[in-house]
């Protein structure tokens, strides 16, 4: 029984390291490769390439991207969190019908989607003509980082309002009616056990929204104007443009690096494994 | 000696989508009480708590705590404290700070937070568990740990929603005990929901009996299964015959064509009447000794007594006896003045 | 049962769709979006009696890595002068025979024998323009007539750029003085200075958006392909043209026919096709760009939208500024591109 479910796996194994494995290994190996060199195959091995990242130019471009990032995830976080609070609220067959309406935009290309913000957020954009309607001033967003940022969010916002409805959904009603019962006001029943409840919720949105918010290229292209180069762009240049492989396969290893370090710095906020009175009050 | 008031409930309705829960409740709870609220599936006694507790508010009446009115006031400033039916421990919280919770919302001193919760922990015999994670315990831990999380905060009222009934008989029993003890030694009120008739009688000293949205009777548990006040309450709590038939005069009772001596009166002459006999005051004896005769129809080995099945011309008469009988064989039965309940017809 | 209907109206499908099988002959042309009318297609597959099979791409880069990475079969291609020369030195064309192309002669003498193919021996032009500077008259009144004028205070903020390394180098190139296919590293340099320092003045560094941004008016300048300048100024009427007095990029944009071809007859038919007066002239009506042939020039050389020096700059003008071509910088392309990444990437922005 064991032996046959082991080798169910294979396939899968195989897979994995075609698509993932495989080419992640030649990116490492790239990134190692001395551009100077016409030919690549001469293999002359050098770490350059990772030193050509620290330089301020580059180093501020990185920085740029985990600004940027930041802002975008907490915007989700804000605005995702009430959200999904007020869905988790309503009848349960309504709530996956809400949900339902919430994701459909997604199916639409994401290409797409950033190029409507362009023609809402414009000079005389849909945005500035409303504002017009009513006598206000109006604003100058596209091409900032606030547009970039707009962008971001409503992209990723499904990424954190999912897992975040999952686990206020998951809280026992009863568990409320007991801190009520034991002395909690509505903010202390919040913070003391919602909050602490859905934490794996919201750790899992913002792993989900800031990753690919660090390492997107698109939405700070169209929405930024290309005044904002981030990683994303940075990487994408290497390989298009430049032609230079090697310093591109660096870059995306050192962003690889950092993503990785999130992660593990996130999940340490995840008081799972340890006891019960690790969250400090 | 008579108990101060403590909760006044007059007049509670609750309408839910259309069902009246609550059809008009009148009950009033002393200090120092233990109280139990006991009913089957449906009654109400889970909403009428609820109400009680602050989860819930009634579609109208009034409860009025310590001379003021209770539903006014939102749950976590009530002087109430309850222990829940699935215990809703909080499982991001160790042992120590689920108990210590309430006094912390309380704001009360770190330090005589941890002597108090230390004591609670003396008291429920678990003080070595402070650190342990809520889902390494067994249900009796954590049913104690609900408990102490209650009452750790002096509440003047514990609510109690079925606690014992996800544990195993042995334990049940001794933690009736020991609630029972609790009680009796910090003069707490308790108000106790079951639908367990037997739990019921052993831990209270009022019993509140609900069915239908209705109090069908109050009293002690003496009162209560001695003197059934009617027919629902004869046939839930414990096991009865109920019998029809009729008061001659006062003192006398016919049925099964004997007229015997009874202790009631004040029903009229010749009044068609219902008569409640416990199992275990029938008495088998020798067909020629018997008030009246009856076939054995079936014998049944409980561990404390048989269950004799005693058919009277169509009629079932159920006997809890320490002897045996024959099936089939014909039998007299007896029973004593003391022993007939008199009811009124159909209540 | 059911499963055995199922196979016979498959069967029968399939039959029916062997009868009707195309069997005309094939064309595949390979071409930037929106640069041809496409009813031209059609005239082209009902005279020839065959089936044109139209391909994008989105930049001569792209084009290019596909052509020589091989396995396509492209007949007709529309690469740029730079690129053109590039394609000769990696031997990817092939050679046209001018007797299949007899229109040629309507190409004006000035884009034949270009330095990316002097002796035009693998070219036919399709296209040609330059790049300018388009500006609101409305809200600029001085007159325009030099780069700097993106350098402008005055217009923080309210400039587009290209987001082209060749094209955004070459302005700042042009405005020192120093020429666009220069390999000298300190020339680049003072460029580059210049670019990152013009960073605040910046609205945006787009590719195709300008076209929509400033038909809306959401800028007062922008540097812009010539072509895109005769659509923008036929939709705005405020929007003006000028080629600086620093000079700028002529640019042409030809046919050729790449040596994995599978029909060179056929593409040689089409190349001639394309510069048919006629033709032509529904080219450059749809498109916008200039049209290097002059017959076709006489009949739009009164239209209004032609009346500019986006569209038809006068010879007098464009000897008088030092115009260039963008030639191939082989390996150097490489430091272009990288001091465009520093430009973008660096920190000084509105």
């Amino acid at each position: 029984m064991h032996e046959s479910t082991k080798r169910l796996s294979y396939p899968y194994i195989v897979w994995i390291s075609i698509i993932i494995i495989i080419p992640m290994l030649l990116i490492f190996l790239y990134s190692l490769i001395d551009p100077s060199d016409g030919n690549p195959m001469a293999f002359r091995l050098t770490i350059d390439n990772y030193v050509k990242f620290f330089s301020p130019i580059y180093i501020s471009t990185l920085a740029r991207s985990l600004w940027i990032a930041v802002w975008s995830t907490l915007a989700c976080l804000l605005l995702g969190y009430p959200l999904a609070w007020v869905i988790a609220q309503c009848h349960p067959k309504k709530q996956s019908s809400l949900l339902l309406l919430f994701i459909m935009p997604m199916w639409i290309n994401m290409l797409l989607r950033t190029y409507a913000w362009i023609s809402i957020l414009g000079k005389n954009g849909i945005l500035n003509n409303i504002l017009e309607f009513f006598h206000l001033a109006p604003v100058d967003i596209m091409y900032t980082d606030f547009a970039i940022i707009l962008g971001m969010v409503y992209n990723f916002l499904p990424f954190m309002v999912l897992p975040i409805h999952t686990a206020i959904a998951k809280v026992d009603k009863n568990l409320i009616d007991a801190a009520r019962d034991l002395g909690a006001n509505n903010r202390q029943v919040f913070s003391k056990v919602v909050f602490p409840l859905t934490l794996p919720g919201i750790i899992t949105g913002v792993i989900m929204v800031f990753l690919p918010a660090v390492s997107t290229f698109v939405i700070p292209q169209l929405l930024g104007g290309g005044q904002f180069m981030m990683i994303g762009n940075l990487i994408e240049k290497q390989f298009l443009l430049t032609g230079n492989w090697y310093f591109g396969s660096a870059l995306s290893m050192i962003l690889m690096i950092f993503i990785l370090l999130s992660i593990w710095l996130m999940k340490r906020f995840d008081s799972d494994g340890q006891a019960g009175g690790a969250l400090p009050w | 000696m008579t108990k101060t008031p403590l909760i006044e409930i007059k007049n509670l309705t609750k309408e839910y989508d259309g069902d009246i829960i609550l059809k008009g409740i009148d009950l009033t709870i002393h200090e120092d009480e233990f109280v139990t609220l006991l009913g089957p599936s449906g009654c109400g006694k889970t909403t009428l708590l609820r109400i009680i507790g602050g989860f819930d508010t009634p579609t109208s009446g009034e409860v009025v705590f310590k001379g003021k009115d209770l539903i006014q006031i939102p749950s976590y400033k009530r002087e109430i404290n309850t222990v829940f039916q699935k215990y809703a421990l909080f499982p991001h919280l160790n042992v120590f700070d689920n108990i210590a919770f309430g006094l912390r919302m309380k704001k009360v001193p770190e330090s005589e937070i941890t002597e108090r919760v230390n004591r609670m922990l003396k008291m429920i015999k678990l003080t070595d568990f402070a650190n342990r994670r809520i889902d390494s315990l067994s249900g009796g831990q954590q049913q104690r740990i609900a408990i102490a999380r209650a009452l750790v905060n002096r509440p003047k009222v514990l609510l109690l929603d079925e606690p014992l009934g996800a544990l195993d008989l042995k334990l049940r029993q001794d933690m009736q005990y020991e609630l029972k003890e609790i009680q009796r030694e910090m003069g707490i009120t308790f108000i106790f929901v079951t639908h367990d008739q037997e739990e019921a009688l052993t831990m209270s000293d009022t019993i509140v009996v609900l069915n239908d949205g209705l109090i069908q009777q109050i009293g002690t548990p003496v009162d209560i299964y001695n003197e059934p006040r009617n027919r629902f309450v004869a046939n839930f709590i414990g096991e009865s015959n109920i019998v029809d038939a009729v008061m001659i005069e006062d003192y006398k009772v016919k049925f099964e064509g004997h007229v015997f001596e009874c202790v009631d009166r004040g029903y009229n002459p010749n009044e068609a009447v219902e008569v409640v006999i416990r199992p275990e005051d029938l008495q088998i004896v020798d067909k020629e000794k018997g008030a009246f005769t009856g076939v054995v129809d079936s014998v049944i080995f409980k561990g404390v007594h048989y269950e004799i099945i005693v058919m009277v011309e169509g009629r079932e008469y159920i006997v809890h006896s320490t002897q045996s009988a024959e099936v089939g064989s014909v039998v007299g039965m007896i029973v004593a003045p003391a022993d007939i309940h008199v009811m009124e017809v159909g209540i | 049962m059911k499963k055995g209907l199922m196979m016979f109206v498959a069967s029968i499908a399939l039959l029916l769709s062997a009868c009707s099988r195309d069997t005309r002959e094939k064309l595949y042309v390979y071409n930037v979006g929106e640069y041809i009318d496409r009813e031209v297609l059609n005239l082209f597959e009902e005279e020839f009696n065959c089936k044109v099979i139209y391909e994008l791409y989105d930049s001569n880069e792209t084009m290019y890595q596909k052509i020589k990475a091989g396995g396509t079969n492209y007949d007709v291609a529309f690469p740029s002068d730079y690129m053109v020369e590039k394609m000769i030195k990696d031997d990817l064309l092939i050679p046209l025979d001018y007797e299949l192309i007899p229109n040629f002669q309507y190409i004006d003498e000035k884009y034949k024998h270009l330095p990316y193919d002097p002796e035009n021996s693998y070219t036919v032009p399709y296209f040609w323009g330059t790049v300018g500077i388009l500006y609101d008259q409305s809200v600029i009144k001085e007159p325009v007539d030099s780069w700097s004028v993106l350098w402008d205070d005055a217009y923080k903020g309210n400039v587009f750029m290209y987001d082209s390394q060749r094209d955004s180098l070459m302005v700042a190139l042009k405005l020192l003085g120093y020429s666009m296919n220069t390999h000298d590293i300190e020339e680049l340099e003072e460029a580059k200075q210049l670019l990152i320092d013009q960073r605040p003045l910046v609205y945006a560094y787009v590719t195709d958006q300008v076209i929509d941004n400033m038909i809306s008016g959401n800028a007062a300048l922008a540097v812009v392909y010539s072509g895109d300048a005769t659509y923008i100024m036929d939709e705005n009427e405020n929007m003006n043209y000028v080629i600086p007095k620093e000079g700028s990029n002529i640019w042409v944009d030809s046919m050729v026919i790449p040596k994995t071809a599978q029909n060179v007859e056929l593409a040689h038919e089409f190349i001639n096709f394309m510069q048919r007066p006629d033709i032509a002239l529904m080219n450059t009506e749809y498109v916008m760009y200039s049209t290097p042939n002059t017959e076709t020039l006489k009949m739009v050389a009164d239209q209004e939208w032609t009346q500019n020096d986006a569209y038809s700059p006068s010879e007098e003008l464009l000897a008088t500024l030092p115009m260039e071509t963008f030639r191939d910088p082989g390996e150097f392309i490489k430091q272009y591109d990288d001091i465009w990444t520093q430009v973008l990437a660096a920190p000084n922005r509105r």
